[in-house]
């Protein structure tokens, strides 16, 4: 039986619309995950080398012993952020003449199936065999293996344990979550007690005694089991689903917007849209991360000033291209009610143009305390804003009218390449690129000042000239509806 | 209201709708009959400027509705879930879809309160997003927000499908209101042969893309197509069970 569940699994996985994107997308994929893959592998074989740099004067094993714990706690942080629960697939089969057990083994055992499962062995295994066994021999080698597949093995269970349990109680996430920060600031922080020492602790006595590897071995199955049990305690449908338990949802009215008329009322659907819906909402919080990336370019002299372009470009204007380069996917669950009332589309373009110049203004404000480095860096911020709200708009949503990809809006962002086509490529291009032609011709004469002039009165151009930019895009929407229309229809 | 010439609509060499000529009068009520695949949503769809026919045009009060918008002002349409704004309260939803037809909201609020009946206390304040309503609440939310639009033509697809049997009756009787009070033209597609002889005047069957059929419904009227449905065949002669796919739900 599990063999058919898992050959349903196979075909739900190649014959999703997920998968059968472009060669291309898939190419470049293919090589993200193996370039992810070749780093990671080259830590773990240069990890005696590393430890060597970082604990020059302690012994080598001691040192690797050591961080192998601390590894699993952050390894559990990020499970519980980012693994997911391999349940909503057993719908289908919960009312078929199937024993619940060897669904339940089957849920079990593909929860086994998840890449955060691999990075254990690469990043470890190379310094066990290339070390350890020349130290200890294989048997102690051995021991370290199955050591650290039971951890492994442990983690994963845990961490979905964790999951499953906060589906029905949001409260578990929380407090798991604050358990594990507080052990690490007991450890990092206030030096209550060592995590590399319990670690070496452990690991060191593996050295002299192989056997102890038993121990997490035992712990990986008893969680196994714990995980089991619970769920075929639990194998109903509105525990099995993704979703929270519902709180109460209220209406909310954004008053600002309203000045605007029916643009402001587009907008702050929109804005209701980002908020309410887990994929644009992650948008939206990376983009707050990028906020402290100009901590990373202006606190090292070794970036010029056209570097500075690129991070107040990204700085005042990430929302823009992150968000933007799936316009109007994130509306195309409903982008059929959209065509057919009484919405003019200048005014839908408009809403949009009104959502990006408030998200750019606030960030664009929340990068004056880098002022710190210098007023200049905030002129560049400005003139970059100014950019942003004028010229990369409007590229944004030139490549919006040939964007015709579904977006379900319920997935999370990580790991999501659904609404990925060659537009997106595409799109990058301009928007990094004609910053620079502009701006390098008046950098090679040494005349960076005029080259930011001209940045910034192009981009007070295009905001001049919007009415007309709006009518030319319009036109290219007319001719390009029916596909954008047919191609959110696929689901 | 709506003329219609020469429509064609073609997926992978099947023609899936095919309409020479048809015209549906101003305050007329037109029932949509036909089996799954017999083109119904596509056509709805043509009327609606979703999708570019092959050939032909459809003509709204005499304007082609293929780039032209002034027809949004007197439709209201609902054909599916993909209609609604799933994130957005029922409440937020129709005060945008109000909102945008010049409404303020004690004008919605009046409106609303007349469907309190039909929404059976389970849409407005409920604190739910439309897209945790159960489908046929959904459709209530989509059928109200046709007829807060105050519109001259109204479309729906399969509005009886999802909802209870109450709220059919209920629906049934807004639909009659709409058309013979408020002079409403609607046109209504249903597989519920009781219900769409029971509220339209006339009745279009489909077949393959073709209307093979355009009845003015009279007593006899159900019985007619109960005979091209087959439900009236004795036992002895077995139904002929033809496995199709279901055009309209595989888009």
């Amino acid at each position: 039986m599990v063999s058919t569940f898992f050959g349903h699994e196979l075909k739900a996985f190649w014959r999703s619309k997920n998968t059968g994107k472009s060669i291309a997308i898939r190419v470049v994929m293919g090589i993200l995950i193996l370039y992810l893959f070749l780093n990671v592998l080259a830590i773990g074989i240069f990890l005696d080398k590393m430890l060597e740099a970082m604990f020059p004067n302690e012994d080598l094993v001691k040192a690797f012993c050591g961080i192998i714990l601390i590894y699993f706690l952050f390894d559990l942080l990020t499970r519980l952020q980012l693994q997911e629960l391999p349940t909503l697939r057993v719908q289908p089969y919960l009312h078929l003449p199937i024993k619940r057990d060897s669904f339940v083994r089957y849920l079990a055992l593909t929860a086994a199936f998840s890449v955060f499962n691999l990075w254990p062995f690469i990043l470890f295994l190379p310094f066990v065999f290339k070390i350890v066994a020349h130290d200890s021999g294989s048997v102690v080698a051995l021991s370290f293996v199955v050591a650290i597949a039971g951890l492994t093995v442990f983690n994963n269970y845990l961490a979905l344990y964790i999951k499953r349990r906060s589906n029905l109680n949001g409260w578990v996430f929380l407090i798991s979550a604050a358990v594990l920060g507080l052990i690490i600031a007991c450890d990092f922080k206030w030096h209550l007690f060592s995590f590399r020492d319990i670690s070496y602790a452990f690991f060191g006595h593996l050295i002299t005694m192989p056997a102890l590897a038993l121990l997490p071995f035992v712990l990986a199955l008893v969680m196994y089991y714990f995980n089991f049990y619970y769920l075929k305690q639990n194998l109903y449908l509105e525990e099995l689903t993704a979703h929270k338990i519902k709180s109460y949802k209220s209406s909310t009215d954004i008053p600002f917007l309203a000045r605007f008329g029916s643009v402001g009322d587009l907008a702050a659907n929109e804005i209701k849209l980002i908020l309410r819906n887990k994929r644009p909402r992650s948008t939206l919080i990376m983009g707050l991360f990028f906020m402290f990336y100009g901590l990373i370019f202006y606190t090292n002299n070794h970036y010029g000033q056209s570097w500075y372009i690129f991070v107040g470009m990204f700085m005042t204007g990430i929302f823009i291209i992150n968000y933007g380069q799936f316009m109007f996917s994130w509306q195309a669950s409903h982008f059929d009610g959209i065509l057919v009332s009484k919405i003019n589309f200048i005014d839908f373009l408009k809403a949009k143009y009104l959502l990006f110049t408030i998200v750019s203004t606030v960030a664009f404000f929340l990068t004056t305390p880098y002022i710190y480095f210098g007023w200049k860096r905030l002129l560049v911020h400005f003139v970059m804003y100014l950019w942003n709200i004028g010229v990369n708009t409007t590229i944004v949503l030139f490549f919006a009218n040939r964007n015709a990809k579904r977006i379900d809006l319920s997935k999370g962002a990580s790991f999501n390449w659904e609404g990925v086509g060659a537009t997106q490529m595409l799109l990058s291009l301009p928007l990094i690129l004609t910053p620079y032609i502009i701006y390098i011709p008046f950098s090679l004469f040494k005349q960076d000042n005029i080259g930011l002039l001209v940045l910034a009165l192009t981009g007070i151009i295009f905001i001049l000239t919007r009415n007309f930019w709006l009518k030319k895009l319009e036109e290219d929407f007319m001719q390009k509806r029916y596909q954008i229309a047919e191609g959110f229809r696929n689901k | 209201m709506i003329e219609i010439k020469n429509l064609k609509k073609i997926y992978n060499g099947i023609t899936v709708v095919d309409v020479p000529h048809l015209v549906i009068n101003k305050g007329e009520s037109v029932g949509l009959v036909g089996n799954n695949g017999a083109g119904k949503t596509t056509l709805f769809r043509m009327i609606l400027d979703l999708i570019r026919p092959e050939t032909g045009e459809v003509l709204s009060n005499g304007e082609v509705v293929a780039g032209h918008e002034n027809w949004k002002t007197y439709t209201a349409s609902y054909l599916d879930e993909g209609f609604l704004i799933d994130y957005l309260t029922p409440e937020e939803y129709l005060y945008f879809i109000g909102g945008l037809h010049q409404q303020s909201k004690a004008m919605i609020d009046e409106a609303l309160s007349n469907l309190g009946d039909f929404f059976n206390e389970e849409i407005l304040k409920k604190g739910k997003y439309i897209r945790d309503l159960s489908k046929g609440n959904q459709c209530k939310v989509g059928v109200a927000s046709c007829l807060l639009q105050n519109p001259q033509l109204l479309m729906l697809d399969e509005p009886f499908a999802n909802i209870d049997p109450s709220t059919q009756f209920r629906l049934k009787n807004m639909l009659k209101d709409a058309n013979k009070n408020k002079g409403i033209t609607n046109i209504v597609s249903s597989h519920d042969l009781n219900h769409i002889t029971d509220i339209c005047d006339r009745i279009l069957l489909m077949e393959k893309g073709v209307i093979i059929k355009d009845i003015a419904t009279s007593s006899s009227t159900l019985k007619e197509l109960e005979d091209y449905f087959g439900v009236g065949q004795r036992i002895e002669e077995p139904v002929p069970f033809v496995l199709k796919i279901d055009e309209e739900e595989n888009h």
